[in-house]
């Protein structure tokens, strides 16, 4: 893992003491609220319906133990001891109070973290696949170029007061576990026909009331160039992105109006600009960076390991969490394990202290004190022996995290919605744990096979609708909530837009007809191992419309 | 031409210090319990409602101060479900609900 160093630990200390500055003035009054917002926004901190909320950033999703025992005594100490992975690999709690902000924010930096940049016009949180230095499938290990990103957008003075927030995310992989299409830039670590290891970029993806699925506009980047491109895309979008209405202010409507074509030709002639100014990294600071990524030091075990085969054989509860929650490990004899923040009738994302704690000490026992998080709202212990597995299944069934559903029905995400959030429409967690019951038992989970479902409460789709192979969107009818499905969606290496398939239900319905829609897959699907998607691909809308609302 | 029927309305907003959801009171002071919120029935009632939000906001007590339509009855009870979970807190988690009426000592 990437450690601080004297700079980062001085600019981090810096702002703590500087916004500490800036509450202890809103609280004696020298501030006006319209004054102290865009302050607080900078530092992460919204208000929402019951209370203040902070949303924490976690670098690409990379925690150590330390951090998470950390986060665990926060959600304690300053929160109602429990906090909520989000879709943007962050952690936010719900009920802070603004005159404990400066403490709380003192104690994330004694552990190297902060709440910089997770909100605003800014460059936000760069986020990247959560099986990134262990996926067998991975040209290169995302982490490095993502804090490579993350240390020249931090507090970037140029691109501090964008037209919009700005996201980014890394693949190292062909197979996309962080949603690359639907972010404003997209990154994936590819190698071409000379054997280089360099950057495809993709560029004006996103979600909200436009969703797009990004164009590329770079098949390869050498390796070295990325930062001088980025800042090229970054100043092309600066200079030219709408300021004037929040609906268009975002990348893709930009690259959408500009036509993907002479976006990209706008990017490469301002990137020779760029080139010469000496913003690439040097390939001493490169290497300095990549060292802090290196692999641990891996034991040398040889497959089959007796002892898994044998659990595995043994207990068929075992066999089938193995199935869907171990992702296959780049080590012989290693497996990288997901924990399933879905437990039936959950809150999707959401984890208590003791809950944190049991997990932070399952990394130091058993997976080299680290933790993941993934965009689904999962965690990941990504270094986990085989032989050890059963132990570890056993340990998260006591904190009822042991679910074997990732990637299933009831693997869903579910934003905060109007539970929480001030902006939604709908409740999204409520539907989403009324979906999880319905289809609880496990058999049938694991019949209907691979299953995304995504809940937003409102149209900024914070819970990834539009990605989803079922999406729910909430909204307002005439005070009602109401929630409208689409299908079709999918934030993986074939992105696409779910098409809304009808009009809405009412929130009553809503579980009955998502059932519908399953069932319809059953019945339609050429074999047991076509997936949903697949199937909707091969049929199209029409037998879903028509079990839902009868032919017209 | 019909006169539009008007609403009952009260004052809502934010603790500054602490976020807690809050609401005016006939006293003038601000309570967590939504049925303590005095409620305004008439044109003059309500505008004076939004003046003392205004005010409060201005005196750094309060933020994103709201007036509110309220269902029509002897306790203010919020019409629109946003500002019933905002009164009663996430509706996922009954351990963390709070009391819309002040607990008895």
């Amino acid at each position: 893992m990437y450690i601080y160093d004297t700079f980062d630990h001085t600019v981090t200390r810096e702002r703590v003491a500087e916004f500490s500055q800036q509450v202890k003035r809103r609280l004696a009054g020298e501030l006006s609220e319209d004054q102290f917002r865009p302050l607080r926004l900078m530092n992460g901190l919204y208000l929402q319906l019951h209370a203040y909320m902070l949303r924490v950033a976690i670098p690409y999703g990379t925690l150590s133990s330390v951090q998470v025992h950390k986060l665990a005594d926060i959600a304690r100490k300053y929160d109602r001891d429990y906090g909520h992975f989000t879709t943007r690999q962050n952690i936010q709690y719900n009920w802070i109070k603004l005159d404990q902000v400066p403490d709380l924010l003192a104690e994330l930096a004694s552990v190297e973290m902060h709440a910089n940049q997770t909100s605003g016009n800014c460059i936000r949180n760069v986020t990247a696949d959560q099986f990134a230095g262990v996926a067998g499938d991975e040209v290169e290990d995302p982490r490095i170029v993502s804090e490579i990103i993350r240390q020249w957008s931090t507090f970037h003075p140029e691109f501090s007061f964008l037209p919009r927030k700005f996201k980014i995310a890394v693949t190292g992989a062909p197979k996309d576990r962080a949603a690359i299409q639907f972010h404003d830039i997209g990154i994936q670590i590819v190698r071409n026909s000379a054997g280089e290891v360099g950057y495809a970029v993709y560029v004006g993806g996103g979600m909200g009331r436009t969703p797009v699925v990004a164009p590329l506009i770079r098949a390869f980047l050498p390796k070295a160039e990325i930062l001088s491109y980025l800042e090229a895309i970054l100043r092309v979008y600066n200079r030219y992105g709408r300021r004037d209405n929040i609906y268009k202010a975002r990348i893709k409507i930009l690259v959408r109006d500009l036509g993907p074509a002479e976006f990209t030709r706008q990017v490469e002639a301002e990137w020779p600009e760029i080139r010469p100014s000496g913003v690439n990294l040097p390939a001493a600071e490169e290497a300095r960076i990549e060292a802090f990524f290196a692999p641990p030091a891996y034991e040398k075990i040889a497959e089959p390991v007796a002892s898994f085969v044998e659990a595995k054989a043994k207990d068929r509860a075992f066999a089938r969490w193995v199935s869907t929650n171990v992702h296959p490990h780049k080590i012989p004899g290693y497996g990288a394990v997901t924990i399933s923040l879905k437990p039936i009738g959950g809150i999707p994302g959401d984890a208590s202290s003791a809950q944190m704690h049991a997990i932070a000490d399952l990394a130091d026992t058993f997976s080299l004190s680290e933790v993941r998080v993934t965009h689904v709202q999962n965690l990941v212990l990504p270094n986990v022996k085989q032989s050890e597995l059963f132990a570890v299944w056993q340990r998260l069934g006591e904190i009822g995290f042991a679910d074997a559903n990732i990637g299933l029905v009831t693997d869903i995400i579910a934003c905060p919605g109007l539970d929480y959030c001030a902006l939604a429409n709908a409740r999204s967690i409520p539907v989403a744990q009324q979906l999880s019951k319905r289809f609880a038992d496990l058999d049938r989970q694991h019949n209907i096979g691979p299953l995304q479902i995504k809940i937003s409460g409102c149209i900024n789709a914070c819970g990834h609708h539009h990605a989803g192979h079922i999406g729910i969107l909430g909204v307002d009818k005439a005070g009602q909530e109401f929630y409208q499905i689409t299908l079709g969606g999918a934030g993986d290496e074939t992105a696409s837009i779910g098409q809304l398939i009808g009009p809405g239900f009412a929130g009553e319905d809503i579980v009955g007809a998502v059932d519908k829609v399953v069932a319809t897959y059953i019945a339609i699907r050429s074999s047991t191992s076509e997936t949903f998607i697949d199937a909707y691909r091969r049929v199209g809308a029409a037998p879903f419309k028509e079990s839902l609302y009868g032919r017209r | 031409m019909a006169q539009a029927k008007l609403e009952s309305k009260i004052l809502t907003a934010n603790r500054l210090r602490d976020g807690e959801t809050v609401y005016y009171t006939a006293a003038g002071a601000w309570s967590p319990y939504v049925t303590e919120a005095r409620v305004a029935s008439t044109p003059d009632d309500i505008d004076g409602l939004s003046k003392s939000g205004a005010a409060a906001y201005a005196a750094n007590i309060v933020v994103d101060v709201n007036v509110i339509a309220v269902v029509p009855g002897r306790d203010a009870k919020p019409a629109h479900i946003r500002e019933v979970i905002r009164a009663s807190g996430p509706t996922v988690r009954a351990d963390l609900n709070k009391p819309v009426v002040r607990p008895q000592r």
